[in-house]
C-alpha cells in the first residue's frame, strides 16, 4: 500500500513523464521501422540486430572522427545495410522472412562483439566525450512552461526528430498516394502489380527505411543515452518494439502508445531506490503494464494480409 | 500461416537467448615471457559482463596477462554472454586438460559446483564465491580455491569520503543525501554498499543513503536511469557497484554536475565526476591463484584464515581472503585530488582502525 502511494506520488513530478517519453522514443523508432516494413508485406523481426549494429558503429565513428553528426549518419547507414541484407534475402530470394530476421539478429550480436575485439582488443573501447554526444536541446521559451516544459521541451534531439517522423510517417502512410501504394503492396501485391505499382521497389524501400530508423535508434542508445558500446546493449529493445508494433495494430500512433506504456514501466523502475518493492518484481512492471493495458483495451491485432508472403508475379 | 509466424517468433526468441554461443567464441592465446616455474595452462571464463566490462572481468584478465608475462604460463579466455554458457565454458577448459580453470564471479557458483565435481583432478579457482549445488548450498571441493574480498572495507573508505564531504557541505548540492546503484542484490555487491552506508552514517549521522539495484551488470542506460532518479531525490554523490551498467551512473553524475564513486578498478578515466574509486584487486587475486597452482607459494603478506589451511604440496586450499590489511582491497583518489584535508584524515584513520581490527564494517545492507 505504502509502495503504491510512493509510485502514485511519482506522477506529481515531471521527471517520470520526461523519462517515459525518452524511453518510449527509443522504442518508437524501430517500431516505426517495423510498421513501414510490415505494411509493405515484409515481416521484420530484425530491428534488434539493426539497432545493435547502429549502436556499435555510432560509437566507433564517434571515437574515430569526434563528430557526432557523422557518427549518427554512420549508424543510420549501418542499420540500413543490415536491412538491405534482409531485403535481398526475403524479397529477391523469397526466403522465409522470420528466419532471415533471426539470422540478422544473430549475425549482429556476433559481428559487433567480434569487431569490438578486433578494433579495440580487450582494452576498453573507451567512452565518447560529453561534447560529442547527441545533445539535449532546451527549446527556448517553451521550456519555461511549468510542468509541461521539462517534459516535452528539454529532451534529446533524437526525441524531437522521432516525434516529427511519427507524424510524417503517419501522414505518408494514410494520406498520400505513396502510402496507399505501400499498403496495397502489403495487402494484395498482385492487384497492386496489375495496377502498375512496382511491388519490389516499394518493398525494398520499406525494409531499408526500417533499417535506417533502427540504426538511428541504435545511435540514440549508445551516443545519446549512453556514451559507450557494451556487447548486446540493445537488450531486447528491438523485440519490445516489435511487440509494440503488433499491439499498436501496425499503425504508427498505436505503436507509439504501446512504446509509451513500456517506457512508463521503465521510468517507474528507475525509482527503485525509493519504492519498497523487490527490484525483481519491479523489473517485471513494463511487461505487466503492457499485458494489462493492451489485453484490456486493444483486442485483436490483424496484420496486413500479405505480410510475410514473398511476392512472385503470376503465382496466385 | 499465422500460427507458423508465431511459432517462428518463438523460435526467434529462443535463438536470441542462444546468441551468446556465437558471441562466446572470442579467445585469446598468450605465452612467452620469462619462465620461472612449470609451464601450466590456465583457462579463464568470464561472467556475462565479458572482458570489455571496464572493471571486474577486465581486471581478472589483466591478472592473467601478468601471469603469462611474469610466470610464463599459457592463458586462454572464454567469454560468457548468458548464464547458460558457464557450464560449457568451464567444461571446455577442464576437458582439454588445463591445469587451472578460473571462474570469474559469484554468478558462476552453481556451474562451478557441477563442473568441479565432474573433473576432480583439475584445479579450479572462483572469484567472489564458492562452489554450490543448484539450491545455492555450499558444497566443499578439495580442488576449488575461493578468492574472497572484504569489499565492505573498501566500501567503508569511499563511504567516509562521501559522508565527510556531505557533512562539510563540500559536495556539489549539499542536501544530506547520497546514494548507491548496485547491479544485483548479491553478497559481493551488498558488502560494498554495506560498508559505504555504515561509514557514511558514522561520518554524518543524519545522512540519508538511497540504495537501488538495476538487476543488470551490462546496460549503462539502466543504471543512468536509476542514478538520475536518485539525483532527483537529492543525492549528490553516487557509488556505482554495477560493473559496465554502473558506468552509466558515473556518466549521469557527470551530466548532472554531481559526484560519483567508481568501483573495482580505478575508474577516474571513465568520467570527470568520479572523485574516488573503491578498489578490489581482482588482478592481484587472479595472479596469486595462478602462482599458487604453479609453484605452491602463498600470496605475499597473506594471513591464512585459520579455518582454511593451504597445503602447498597438493596445491589444495579452500580460500584466499583479500582485505585492506594485505592490500587486496583499497581506494584510489581520482578527480578530487587532493582530498580536503579533514576527509583525508578521516579516511586514513578508518583505514588504520580497520587494519588494526578496531573497526569492523558490516557485511549486509541495513
Amino acid at each position: 500500500m505504502n509502495a503504491l502511494l510512493i509510485i502514485l506520488g511519482l506522477f506529481k513530478s515531471p521527471d517520470v513523464y520526461h523519462s517515459t517519453l525518452t524511453y518510449g522514443t527509443l522504442l518508437l523508432l524501430p517500431a516505426l521501422g517495423g510498421v513501414i516494413s510490415e505494411r509493405s508485406g515484409v515481416v521484420n523481426i530484425a530491428m534488434e540486430g539493426m539497432m545493435l549494429t547502429g549502436a556499435f558503429f555510432a560509437v566507433v565513428a564517434d571515437l574515430a572522427w569526434h563528430n557526432v553528426w557523422l557518427a549518427v549518419l554512420v549508424a543510420i547507414i549501418a542499420g540500413g545495410f543490415m536491412a538491405l541484407i534482409h531485403a535481398v534475402v526475403s524479397i529477391r530470394y523469397h526466403a522465409d522472412q522470420i528466419v532471415s530476421g533471426v539470422a540478422i539478429n544473430i549475425v549482429a550480436a556476433g559481428l559487433t562483439v567480434f569487431l569490438l575485439n578486433q578494433f579495440y582488443g580487450v582494452q576498453e573501447i573507451g567512452s565518447v566525450a560529453p561534447q560529442f554526444l547527441i545533445p539535449n536541446i532546451k527549446v527556448p521559451v517553451l521550456d519555461a512552461i511549468p510542468f509541461i516544459g521539462p517534459i516535452f521541451f528539454e529532451q534529446n534531439l533524437v526525441v524531437y526528430i522521432a516525434i516529427i517522423l511519427l507524424v510524417a510517417i503517419n501522414i505518408i502512410l494514410f494520406r498520400t498516394r505513396l502510402g496507399l501504394r505501400l499498403r496495397a503492396v502489403g495487402e494484395h501485391p498482385s492487384a497492386a502489380d496489375t495496377a502498375g505499382i512496382n511491388v519490389y521497389t516499394l518493398r525494398y524501400g520499406a525494409v531499408i527505411a526500417s533499417g535506417l530508423l533502427s540504426g538511428l535508434a541504435g545511435a540514440f542508445l549508445s551516443i545519446g543515452l549512453s556514451n559507450t558500446f557494451v556487447p548486446n546493449m540493445t537488450d531486447g529493445r528491438g523485440y519490445i518494439a516489435l511487440a509494440a508494433m503488433i499491439f499498436g495494430k501496425w499503425t504508427p500512433l498505436g505503436a507509439f502508445a504501446a512504446c509509451l506504456i513500456f517506457g512508463l514501466g521503465q521510468a517507474i523502475y528507475d525509482n527503485t531506490s525509493i519504492i519498497p518493492i523487490s527490484p525483481y518484481f519491479l523489473s517485471m512492471l513494463p511487461y505487466i503494464l503492457t499485458l494489462v493495458v493492451l489485453a484490456g483495451l486493444v483486442g485483436r491485432s490483424i496484420p496486413p494480409a500479405a505480410d510475410g508472403i514473398p511476392y512472385e508475379p503470376g503465382n496466385e | 500461416m499465422r500460427h507458423l509466424r508465431f511459432r517462428f517468433l518463438a523460435l526467434g526468441v529462443v535463438l536470441m537467448l542462444a546468441v551468446p554461443l556465437v558471441a562466446a567464441c572470442g579467445s585469446t592465446t598468450g605465452g612467452g615471457g620469462t619462465t620461472t616455474g612449470k609451464t601450466i595452462k590456465v583457462g579463464l571464463v568470464t561472467d556475462t559482463g565479458g572482458l570489455n566490462d571496464k572493471s571486474f572481468n577486465h581486471l581478472a584478465y589483466t591478472g592473467l596477462l601478468k601471469a603469462e608475462h611474469d610466470l610464463g604460463v599459457r592463458g586462454d579466455v572464454l567469454q560468457s554472454v548468458t548464464q547458460t554458457d558457464y557450464v560449457p565454458n568451464l567444461t571446455h577448459f577442464a576437458a582439454q586438460g588445463y591445469d587451472l580453470v578460473i571462474a570469474v564471479g559469484f554468478d558462476m557458483q552453481v556451474a562451478l559446483g557441477q563442473v568441479s565435481q565432474t573433473f576432480p583432478n583439475t584445479h579450479f579457482a572462483i572469484i567472489d564465491g564458492s562452489p554450490t549445488d543448484a539450491n545455492f548450498n555450499p558444497v566443499p571441493r578439495a580442488n576449488v580455491l575461493s578468492l574472497f574480498f572484504r569489499e565492505q572495507e573498501a566500501g567503508a573508505l569511499v563511504g567516509t569520503v562521501a559522508g565527510v564531504l556531505e557533512k562539510d557541505q563540500k559536495t556539489p548540492k549539499p542536501t544530506g543525501v547520497i546514494s548507491a546503484v548496485g547491479g544485483q542484490k548479491i553478497p559481493p555487491v551488498d558488502r560494498y554498499i554495506a560498508g559505504y552506508q555504515w561509514a557514511a552514517k558514522m561520518a554524518d549521522p543524519s545522512i540519508k543513503v538511497l540504495v537501488g539495484y538495476s538487476n543488470d551488470f551490462t546496460d549503462p542506460t539502466k543504471c543512468s536511469g536509476i542514478a538520475n532518479s536518485q539525483f532527483g531525490q537529492g543525492s549528490d554523490v553516487v557509488f556505482q557497484v554495477a560493473g559496465g551498467c554502473g558506468n552509466g551512473a558515473l556518466q549521469a553524475a557527470g551530466q548532472k554536475g554531481v559526484y560519483s564513486i567508481g568501483v573495482d578498478a580505478d575508474q577516474g578515466f571513465v568520467d570527470k565526476s568520479v572523485i574516488v574509486s573503491a578498489l578490489k584487486k581482482v588482478d592481484v587475486a587472479t595472479f596469486d591463484a595462478i602462482k599458487f597452482i604453479q609453484d605452491g607459494s602463498l600470496p605475499p603478506d597473506y594471513q591464512a584464515t585459520g579455518e582454511a589451511p593451504c597445503v602447498a604440496s597438493t596445491r589444495s586450499c579452500t580460500e584466499f581472503l583479500f582485505n585492506l590489511k594485505n592490500g587486496g582491497v583499497g581506494y584510489a583518489v581520482d578527480n578530487l585530488n587532493p582530498l580536503p584535508s579533514d576527509v583525508q584524515t578521516a579516511v586514513t584513520n578508518l583505514e588504520n582502525a580497520i587494519k588494526a581490527g578496531q573497526q569492523t564494517p558490516p557485511e549486509t545492507v541495513s
